[in-house]
C-alpha cells in the first residue's frame, strides 16, 4: 500500500505519496524529477547514484525512501548556490575530470562527503575514498587532481 | 605549428557546467507526458524452436496497453553490417525460433514498469528446445546444429540505398555456421616460410569483455498523430539509427528524428540498431504513446552485445636478424546468435595491423561463425586489440626464442612514413618508430630489462584508421552568423564524452579568429544537421571536424566579402581579430562581426551568412548508379580504406607475486600519435581512458558463459578498474602532424587501448617467464603458468 512520506532534500520539503519499498533514488528521479542521481547499476555496485543522507554518502538505488524521512538529503542539484558553482565542481570542470558525465554527480557527493571528514586527504585517500564511484571513461587521475585541489580551495 | 589561438591548447569543456550540476540530460533522464514504460520478455533457452505464445492473460491485465510478438514485427531484418553479399540476419523479436538466451519473444508497453514487468510473467510460450552448440570450432564441424540456414534479404541496405544496384543482393546460405569469410593475401606466404630462418606458430584466445558504459542501454519515442517519429536514445551516430529505424518502420527516414542527448558512455557498444530501440518505437507507433525501455544492468550484461570473442592461429616467419617473411593468421570470431559487425572485424583484424609491420608476404583468413550464444559486436579497437595481444606476444616468443632485442625488432620491421599499403592507403603521416622510442626511453628499458626476478617489461603496438568510407561515408557542417556576433554551429556529432561542443568550437574560433564563446554549438539533431558520419570508425575529429573548419572558412569568404564593400577596401587588406574584421593598412576602419550580420541583412539583399562545409572519409571511393571506385571489399581486404591512421606504442612495467599470482603494474606510459591534439586535455583523457580499459582487459574482464547463459551479469562479478586500481600512467603525444585532417589531426579515441593490452601482457610474461595465451590474465592462471613451469600439478 502506498504511504506518504516527507523527505527533506537540499533544504526543501517534499511530500510525497509511495510503496513502502520504493528507492531513495526512484523517489527523487521518478516524483520530485531530480535526475542528477543517476542508476546505472540498481544494485549498490557503482556509486552512479550517490546521494548524502545526514552528511554521508549512501547508494540512493538499494536505501528505501522511507529510511530517509527526517534525514538531512543533498543531492547534486543543491550543491551551486544561485549560479555560483561548489568548488569541487569548479575543479572538475578546471582538471578535465569528466568525459561522458554520467558517474560524475554521484562522485561529487562522494567527494564532498569525505573532504568534510576529511579536510587534507592525500591522493591515496582520495583514491580510497572515490573506489566505489565507477568511472569508464577517465581513469579517475583527472578527478583524485580536482579534488585534492578542491580540498585546498575549501 | 605552434601559431595556434585556440588549436592545440587544453581548453576546458564549454558545457562543463551541466555535467557538474547534473542538469546534463540523458535519455534516462527524460520523460514525456503520457509515457509507457515497455519491456521485452527474453528466451530461457539458447536455441528452440517457437510452437506457441500466448499473450491473451498479458492483454488482459489492466494498465497493459500493447502485446506484441513476433508475428506482428515479423521478418524485418537488421544488421550493423548489411550488405549485399551479408544480408541482415536478426529480427527484432524472435519469429520461429530463438538463437540465444535472453532473445526477446514478446514485448508489453503498459503505464507503469511493475504493470509491464508482471505481465511478462502472464505470456506463456512453448518451445520446442533444439540441440545447441557453443563453441565456434565444434560449431564448424559438418555434425554441428545449424544455428541459421539460409538467410534471405528482405530489407534495401544503405549500399541500395546509395546505388548498388538491387540485384546484387542474395540469399546467404549458412554452411557449417560459417557467417561470414575474409581472405586477404599478397605475396607469397609458401616462399616466405621457405625464406624464413624461424618459425613460430601459436593459438590465443581472447574472451569477450563487456562495455560497461556507465548509461544503461534506453530508448524513448514518440510517435506523432502527423506520421513523425521522434526519438531519443543511447547512441554513437543518428544516421545509422534513422535509417534502420525508417526501413524497420517502413517509413520516411526523414521523418525520423533522433534528439540531441548526452549519451553516458558507448565504446563501440551502442552503434547501429538495437532490437529494444525498434520495440520502443514500434510500441509507440501501435498505442500513439511514449514508449521508454530501459534496460537493467543485468540485461545489458545478458541481452546486448559484448565484444567480440576471438581465436588466433598466428604463424610468423623470421630471418635470423629478425626481419618478417611471412605471417599467416587464421581468426576465428565467435559471433554467437548474429553476425552484427564482424564481416567489417575480419577485414578490419588484418587492415589495423597492417600499418604497423611491413611484411612482404601475408595471408590473412577470418571466419565468423554463428554459436547459440550472445551476440557479439565492435569495441573500442574492433579487432585491434585481440589481435596486438596475439601478435605482440608472438614477436615478443620471437625475440625469445632467437635471441633479438624486442625494440629493435620492432624498429627493423616498421612501415615508414610516406609508404603505400597494398591497398592503396598512404601513410602521410607515421611517428609510430618516435613513439616506441619515447615509450621504451621514459620506462627506462635500458637498465631495467631482464633484470629483476618477478619484474618484466614490455612492449605493445596499435593502429587504427580515421574514419572510412562505410555509410553515412561524409559529414557536413553549417554555420549562423547572427546579428549579435556570435555563430552558431549545426553538427551532427554525438556528445558521448568526447568534449564534441568544445573540440568544434575551438575550430571554429581559430578559423574565425574570434572568442571561443562567440561559438554556440548545436550538435547531435538529426532534423537540424546535416549528413554526419557519426562518432564512430573514430572518424569525428578526421571527417566532421574537417567539415566544420571548411564551413567556417566558407563563412569567413562571404563575412570578409561584405566587409570588402562595407570599408571599401580590398579582402586581401582584411583582417580578422577578436570578433572584428580591421583593415591592415588603416586600424580605424573596422567592422565587428554583428555589424557584418547587420550588413548583409540591410545591404545586401537580407543575406543571412551561413557558412557550409563538408569532408567525405575516402574522396575517391564512390559508388554511384552503379558505377564503382576503389570501393575496398571486406572479404578480399582490396580497395581503399581511409586517409589517416592513428597509431600507438606502449611499454608496462610490472611486478608479479609468485606466491599469489597478484599482478603491480609498476608504470605504464602510452605514446600516442593522434596528428595535431585539437584540445591537448581531451586527447590526454582519451589515452588514459584506454590506458585504464587496457588495464581491466588484461588483469579483470571477462564476461563469461556456460551452456548460453551469461554467468556474471553485475558488477560484483565483472570487476572492472577501479580509482584503487590505477598505476603511475604517463600519456604522450607525438609531434606529428596528418596533412589531410583539420589543423594536422587525426584520430585518437581507439588506438591506445589496444597498444596498452598488449603492453602489459608481455610485461607479465615477462616478468613469469612464461608465456600466457589467454586474456584475463587472472592471478589463478599465472600462478598455472608458474606451477606448469615448475612441473608441479596444478
Amino acid at each position: 500500500m502506498k504511504r506518504s512520506v516527507l523527505l527533506r532534500v537540499n533544504g526543501e520539503r517534499h511530500e510525497i505519496y509511495i510503496k513502502p519499498n520504493r528507492t531513495l533514488l526512484e523517489a527523487l528521479r521518478k516524483d520530485l524529477l531530480m535526475t542528477g542521481a543517476k542508476e546505472a547499476c540498481g544494485a549498490g555496485e557503482c556509486g552512479a547514484c550517490t546521494v548524502l543522507v545526514g552528511g554521508k554518502p549512501v547508494n540512493s538505488c538499494i536505501m528505501l525512501a522511507v529510511e530517509a524521512e527526517g534525514k538531512e538529503i543533498e543531492t547534486i542539484e543543491g550543491l551551486s548556490k544561485g549560479g555560483d558553482l561548489h568548488p569541487l565542481q569548479e575543479a572538475f570542470i578546471d582538471h578535465h575530470a569528466f568525459q561522458c558525465g554520467f558517474c560524475t554527480p554521484g562522485m561529487i557527493m562522494t567527494a564532498k562527503a569525505f573532504l568534510n571528514r576529511k579536510p587534507g586527504p592525500t591522493k591515496q585517500e582520495i583514491r580510497d575514498a572515490i573506489a566505489g564511484n565507477i568511472c569508464r571513461c577517465t581513469g579517475y587521475e583527472n578527478a583524485v587532481d580536482a579534488i585534492l585541489n578542491s580540498a585546498k580551495e575549501m | 605549428m605552434n601559431d595556434f589561438r585556440y588549436v592545440r591548447k587544453g581548453l576546458k569543456r564549454t558545457d562543463g557546467e551541466l555535467i557538474v550540476t547534473g542538469r546534463a540530460r540523458y535519455t534516462v533522464d527524460i520523460t514525456l507526458p503520457e509515457m509507457l514504460f515497455g519491456k521485452i520478455l527474453g528466451s530461457p533457452y539458447p536455441h528452440a524452436r517457437i510452437k506457441k505464445i500466448d499473450i491473451e492473460r498479458a492483454k488482459e491485465l489492466e494498465g497493459v496497453k500493447a502485446v506484441i510478438t513476433g508475428k506482428d514485427t515479423g521478418y524485418r531484418r537488421f544488421s550493423f553490417i548489411d550488405t549485399p553479399a551479408y544480408p541482415a540476419d536478426q529480427t527484432p523479436l524472435a519469429v520461429d525460433k530463438v538463437r540465444f538466451v535472453g532473445e526477446g519473444v514478446a514485448a508489453v508497453a503498459a503505464i507503469s514498469e511493475d504493470i509491464a514487468v508482471k505481465a511478462l510473467n502472464l505470456i506463456e510460450v512453448e518451445y520446442e528446445e533444439l540441440p545447441s552448440v557453443f563453441d565456434p570450432e565444434e560449431a564448424m564441424k559438418d555434425e554441428a546444429p545449424a544455428v541459421h540456414d539460409i538467410i534471405e534479404p528482405n530489407t534495401a541496405t544503405a549500399w541500395e540505398d546509395f546505388g548498388i544496384p538491387l540485384t546484387k543482393s542474395r540469399p546467404y546460405k549458412t554452411v557449417n555456421n560459417i557467417s561470414n569469410r575474409t581472405l586477404i593475401e599478397y605475396g607469397d606466404i609458401k616462399e616466405g616460410f621457405e625464406d624464413a630462418d624461424h618459425i613460430r606458430q601459436d593459438r590465443f584466445e581472447i574472451p569477450s569483455t563487456s562495455h560497461m558504459a556507465m548509461e544503461p542501454h534506453v530508448a524513448l519515442a514518440n510517435y506523432q498523430p502527423t506520421g513523425k517519429l521522434d526519438v531519443w536514445l543511447t547512441h554513437m551516430g543518428y544516421e545509422h539509427k534513422r535509417f534502420w529505424l525508417a526501413k524497420l518502420l517502413n517509413m520516411p527516414m526523414s521523418k525520423v528524428r533522433v534528439h540531441k542527448t548526452y549519451v553516458g558512455g558507448t565504446f563501440g557498444g551502442k552503434i547501429s540498431i538495437f532490437p529494444y530501440e525498434f520495440i520502443t518505437a514500434y510500441l509507440s507507433r501501435l498505442t500513439m504513446r511514449p514508449v521508454k525501455i530501459t534496460l537493467t544492468r543485468q540485461e545489458v550484461f545478458s541481452v546486448c552485445p559484448p565484444a567480440r570473442r576471438m581465436i588466433v592461429y598466428l604463424k610468423m616467419g623470421v630471418k635470423g636478424d629478425g626481419k618478417i617473411t611471412a605471417y599467416h593468421a587464421k581468426v576465428i570470431d565467435d559471433v554467437g546468435a548474429y553476425r552484427t559487425s564482424s564481416p567489417t572485424a575480419m577485414y578490419l583484424a588484418h587492415a589495423f595491423r597492417n600499418p604497423i609491420y611491413d611484411i612482404p608476404n601475408v595471408r590473412h583468413e577470418g571466419y565468423g561463425v554463428y554459436t547459440n550464444k550472445l551476440f557479439t559486436t565492435a569495441k573500442r579497437g574492433h579487432s585491434l586489440q585481440q589481435m596486438s595481444f596475439a601478435v605482440e606476444s608472438q614477436i615478443d616468443m620471437i625475440c625469445e626464442d632467437i635471441g633479438l632485442d624486442k625494440i629493435e625488432m620492432r624498429l627493423l620491421n616498421f612501415r615508414k612514413k610516406g609508404d603505400v599499403l597494398p591497398n592503396g592507403d598512404t601513410l602521410r603521416s607515421y611517428a609510430l618508430p618516435e613513439c616506441l622510442k619515447e615509450a621504451v626511453d621514459k620506462i627506462g628499458w635500458k637498465g631495467k630489462y631482464g633484470k629483476g626476478r618477478f619484474r618484466g617489461l614490455g612492449i605493445g603496438t596499435a593502429s587504427m584508421f580515421s574514419g572510412a568510407h562505410n555509410f553515412p561515408f561524409a559529414s557536413g557542417a553549417m554555420l549562423r552568423l547572427n546579428h549579435d556576433g556570435r555563430i552558431i554551429l549545426y553538427i551532427g556529432q554525438t556528445e558521448f564524452g568526447i568534449g564534441i561542443d568544445t573540440v568544434m568550437s575551438q575550430i571554429v574560433a581559430e578559423v574565425l579568429n574570434c572568442p571561443i564563446d562567440y561559438v554556440i554549438v548545436n550538435s547531435g539533431d538529426s532534423e537540424v544537421s546535416p549528413n554526419d558520419i557519426g562518432n564512430w570508425l573514430s572518424a569525428g575529429m578526421f571527417v566532421s571536424g574537417e567539415a566544420v573548419r571548411r564551413a567556417a572558412l566558407d563563412l569567413k569568404e562571404q563575412m570578409l566579402k561584405h566587409a570588402s564593400t562595407g570599408l571599401e577596401t580590398d579582402v586581401e587588406n582584411l583582417d580578422m581579430l577578436d570578433g572584428w574584421i580591421v583593415s591592415r593598412s588603416e586600424e580605424s576602419k573596422r567592422l565587428s562581426f554583428s555589424d557584418i550580420s547587420k550588413y548583409g541583412i540591410q545591404m545586401a539583399g537580407g543575406d543571412p551568412l551561413i557558412g557550409k562545409g563538408f569532408a567525405k572519409c575516402v574522396p575517391e571511393v564512390y559508388f554511384w548508379k552503379g558505377k564503382f571506385n576503389k570501393t575496398a571489399s571486406l572479404s578480399s581486404g582490396k580497395g581503399r580504406f581511409t586517409e589517416a591512421y592513428g597509431l600507438a606504442a606502449a611499454t608496462a612495467e610490472v611486478e608479479v607475486n609468485p606466491e599469489t599470482g597478484e599482478v603491480k603494474i609498476v608504470e605504464l606510459i602510452v605514446a600516442d600519435d593522434c596528428g595535431t591534439p585539437i584540445n591537448v586535455k581531451s586527447v590526454e583523457g582519451q589515452i588514459m581512458s584506454q590506458a585504464v580499459m587496457g588495464i581491466g582487459d588484461v588483469l579483470l574482464e571477462e564476461v563469461r558463459i556456460k551452456q548460453g547463459i551469461v554467468m556474471n551479469p553485475n558488477l560484483l562479478e565483472y570487476r572492472v578498474p577501479t580509482a584503487k586500481d590505477i598505476p603511475k600512467i604517463r600519456s604522450i603525444i607525438a609531434d606529428s602532424y596528418e596533412p589531410n585532417g583539420p589543423f594536422g589531426a587525426k584520430e585518437v579515441g581507439e588506438t591506445s587501448r589496444a597498444a596498452a593490452i598488449s603492453a602489459i601482457a608481455n610485461a607479465i610474461c615477462n616478468a613469469i617467464g612464461e608465456r600466457i595465451y589467454v586474456l584475463p590474465m587472472t592471478s589463478d592462471r599465472i600462478m598455472g603458468a608458474i606451477s606448469d613451469a615448475k612441473g608441479d600439478n596444478p
